[in-house]
């Protein structure tokens, strides 16, 4: 049977994919952001942790999606998915290879378990998706697993609660331990942590709230679920609201986590950026 | 859990110098929000780039005052004119700018100045959570 063996939370910061395509990752401005990774980089690698399939939780910044469709969590089923020119062209990155039937039964399990998915064929990622499997993965020819792409509005209010989310992590959980083929699946969480992209406030970092954030991510995610939007937004700006993608990944963990690794750092471009690796205890 | 959506929609209202992306600004800005999503296919940039004014003409749905504020690269203007900034990106992207560039420009500092902030740990949310409470 397929089974969930850990969750990895990252930043999806667009200057990040550049950094890595520009071949800039050594420079001084970006050198202590990447080195947080070298930990995850490896153990990814390794035969015993590395994934057959990503289920990767992210947010569509107007490149799929635009104002004409504003699904709350949409699943991509299809086979593959390309790159998506967001103003500046592709990134050069690998096609998304996606495990269809996995996804397919993942939006089945999950719509009989009275979550509405959308399922969404013809799409194109953008950095959201494609920056954090270039921080796992570095610049291979090909992404080394295979990758569902689940994107969840975050940007038109209200996106989903905090309690959504870990509830719909609970019912990815429960449909990837009722596919029969024998998997390793990671959920991944991407964006945040702190970030506020506009107006006079723009810049905000709340380092002491985002570590709070990560302890109670492995620790108390029970008040993680309870979190309010405004909460979100007075204390981790305004696009720091991508934090509640965080707690699909955590509710498909199940109630107790190790903590395998951590790394916080400011500044990515405008943003704090949080990584954490976790393994369900069971 | 369930929470009265006027007081959801109010609270917004309540942090500084921050325009949270609701519905009703979402209807303000469709046809802002819907160009800038233009720019993702190359032959449009080409287009916008040679003849900005005469590409707008081809969005009539547009008022004048979002015309002009993508003109002069307004970006503050055009958050209160119903412009989200991933939408908004495409229009920056496609002028070579990176997210903290168009940023920084609505903040009152200069991009350097900006910058060093960030590299020094970013701006405090100290009296910058709520108008009324002031914290």
């Amino acid at each position: 049977m397929a089974r969930i063996t850990a969750g990895i939370t990252s930043s999806h910061v667009p200057a990040i994919g550049a950094a890595v395509d520009l071949g800039n990752t050594q420079d001084d401005y970006w050198k202590p952001a990447f080195a947080g990774f070298d930990w995850t980089k490896e153990w990814i690698a390794k035969p015993e942790n590395k994934p057959d399939v990503v289920i990767l939780v992210y947010n569509d910044h107007a490149s799929a999606f635009d104002m004409n469709l504003i699904p709350t969590f949409a699943i991509g089923c299809a086979d593959e998915f390309q790159p998506a020119d967001e103003g500046w062209g592709p990134r050069p990155v690998p096609v998304v290879k996606n495990h269809a039937d996995l996804a397919w039964h993942i939006a089945q399990s999950c719509i009989l378990d009275e979550f509405d998915m959308t399922i969404i064929n013809k799409m194109d990622v953008d950095h959201g998706l494609t920056v954090p499997l270039s921080l796992m993965f570095g610049q291979p020819d090909a992404w080394p697993c295979k990758i569902i792409p689940l994107a969840v509005n975050v940007v038109t209010y209200p996106p989903p609660s905090g309690n959504r989310c870990y509830n719909l992590g609970k019912a990815i959980r429960d449909a990837v331990e009722s596919f029969p083929e024998d998997l390793k699946v990671q959920v991944w969480g991407t964006g945040g942590m702190s970030h506020q992209l506009q107006g006079t406030r723009a810049g905000l970092i709340n380092a002491e709230w985002d570590k709070k954030f990560l302890d109670d991510l492995t620790a108390d995610p029970e008040r993680l679920r309870k979190m309010p939007h405004i909460e979100y937004l007075r204390e981790a700006g305004s696009e720091g609201i991508e934090l509640v993608m965080w707690l699909i990944m955590r509710g498909a963990l199940g109630k107790d986590v190790r903590e395998l690794h951590r790394h916080y750092h400011v500044a990515a471009s405008n943003t704090a950026l949080g990584h954490i690796v976790l393994e369900p205890k069971e | 859990m369930k929470q009265n959506i006027h007081e959801y929609l109010a609270e917004f209202d309540d942090i500084p110098g921050t325009r949270v992306y609701t519905t009703a600004r979402a209807r303000k800005g469709y046809w802002v929000n819907q160009f800038a999503m233009s720019l993702m296919k190359d032959e449009n940039r080409k287009r916008w780039l040679a003849d900005e004014k005469a590409y707008l003409d081809e969005w009539p749905n547009m008022t004048q005052e979002q015309k002009d504020a993508l003109l002069a690269r307004d970006y503050d203007k055009l958050l209160d004119l119903g412009g989200n900034i991933y939408f908004l990106a495409k229009v920056f992207s496609t002028d070579g700018k990176s997210y903290l560039q168009a940023v920084s420009t609505m903040t009152g500092m200069s991009v350097e100045e900006y910058r060093n902030m960030m590299l020094s740990g970013g701006r405090s949310p100290e009296g910058l959570r709520s108008k009324k409470k002031g914290y």
